[in-house]
């Protein structure tokens, strides 16, 4: 059987490949042509360089494979240009569809978002919860909508959809979904709507991931969650756990989507980082309170406690330089939080 | 065997690969961040690139400490030796 990884270099894509190899696997790693591949080579898995723009290079990346992760869907680093991005992430991910159906691939797991679950009335969004038409909240939501519907129209081989949640866990190089957290760490105080925020640990993505190629009769999609928590209770017990300053006051929902926007025009100028990204704005200010049961009941997926995915988070940005070391004679563990988070 | 100065020129030519400077206007004492402007993913990327030119095994343990070109050129010369005395 041969694997092929699409992204396997990102945080995602190292937590999977670990996965892969501890079952005894040896996948195909595709990159891109410039990215950080050091744990990749640490690791002395096979790399292949594919651009998503280059559909002969994607078809020779996953000639022979019968499985293939697709962990590399467009992720436009600011919403200014929306039209723009949406082209792109469907052009791209179209390259993929076409160059895994002309490689003879069995099936493809496609890793979408739970962006693309629909609110529910009066209780948690399952599987079942879908928007009838591209939800009209960002380009965020807007674009992992089409994509997610595009691989799902996908009928020359099997094509099954795993949404996580706001992926928490060591590798995440780029301070993704942690960006928050690791602002707070420092001591600054980053500006923040409130709203639903659900996270999973990334090596249980990659856990579940791995299940969803393998199973004989997989969900054709499946949200991964661990639970869903208020992201301004969060933010305070996540300051306790630091031992920083509580974070100010969220901010009311269109004033902190103005400010994103305002924000990421600043940084495309400067050169830096939004303080505030829209798409992170979008995800709390519409975010919903998720039920991951199919996961666990279907592919026997058990998350782990957001105390112990931010232990494996912590020590490994400690050691990276993500967050900076423990001050001299603090207690190595840090007080527990998940007595203030509830499970979904 | 590759000398001192054909080890930076070499890093020196990396580097001005994944910033917009010419490799004569980038000096040893050079900051990634502050002089060359390159961000944390830039330099991750630009030793990533380094690990694969000279075939070294860097974790991103080892690159989170770099800070300048002669911090660069400095781990690049370790890990050579490293290599070499394997």
């Amino acid at each position: 059987m041969t694997t092929a990884v699409l992204g396997a270099a990102g945080f995602l894509g190292v937590n999977l490949v670990d996965a892969l190899v501890a079952q005894g696997e040896r996948p195909r790693c595709v990159r891109r042509p410039r990215t950080n591949v050091l744990a990749l080579r640490q690791r002395k898995v096979p790399m292949v360089t594919a651009d998503a723009e280059r559909p002969d290079e994607l078809r020779e990346a996953l000639l022979g494979a019968d499985t293939v992760f697709h962990l590399a869907g467009h992720y436009p680093r600011h919403c200014l240009e929306p039209a723009l991005s949406l082209e792109t992430g469907l052009r791209q991910l179209r390259h993929v569809l076409d160059a895994a159906a002309a490689a003879g691939v069995k099936r493809l797991v496609y890793v979408s978002s739970t962006a693309t679950v629909a609110p529910a009335a009066g209780r948690p969004s399952t599987e079942a919860d879908v928007f009838q038409q591209a939800p009209p909240y960002g380009l965020y939501h807007a674009l992992k909508w089409q994509m997610e519907q595009l691989a799902l129209a996908e009928r020359r081989f099997e094509v099954v959809v795993a949404c996580p949640a706001a992926c928490l866990g060591p590798h995440d190089l780029r301070v993704g979904t942690s960006a928050l957290l690791v602002a707070l760490a420092r001591g600054l105080d980053p500006p923040h709507p409130d709203g639903w925020v659900s996270w999973v640990d990334a090596r249980d993505v990659a856990a579940a991931l791995v299940r969803l190629a393998r199973a004989a009769a997989p969900p054709r999609r499946v949200i991964l969650s661990a639970g869903t928590v208020g992201l301004h209770p969060l933010l305070l017990a996540l300051a306790r756990r630091y031992s920083v300053a509580p974070p100010s006051p969220p901010l009311p929902a269109a004033k902190a989507i103005a400010l994103a926007d305002a924000e990421e025009a600043r940084a495309r100028v400067d050169g830096d980082r939004a303080r505030l990204s829209r798409e992170i704005a979008d995800l709390i200010v519409w975010g919903v309170e998720l039920d991951a049961t199919l996961a666990r009941t279907s592919l026997g997926v058990v998350f782990r406690p957001l105390d112990e995915t931010l232990d494996a988070f912590d020590a490994w940005a400690r050691r990276v330089g993500t967050l900076p070391p423990h001050p001299k004679g603090a207690p190595w563990k840090h007080p527990p939080i998940s007595t203030h988070a509830s499970s979904s | 065997m590759e000398t001192p100065a054909d080890l930076d020129a070499r890093i020196i030519k990396l580097i001005s690969q994944v910033v917009p400077v010419k490799p004569e206007q980038i000096k040893r004492g050079d900051r990634l961040r502050e002089d060359l402007g390159m961000d944390s993913v830039c330099s991750m990327e630009l030793l990533s690139m380094l690990a694969e030119e000279l075939d070294l095994d860097v974790g991103v343990e080892d690159a989170a400490g770099i800070r300048t070109v002669a911090d660069t050129i400095a781990l690049a010369a370790r890990f050579l030796r490293a290599k070499a005395a394997a």
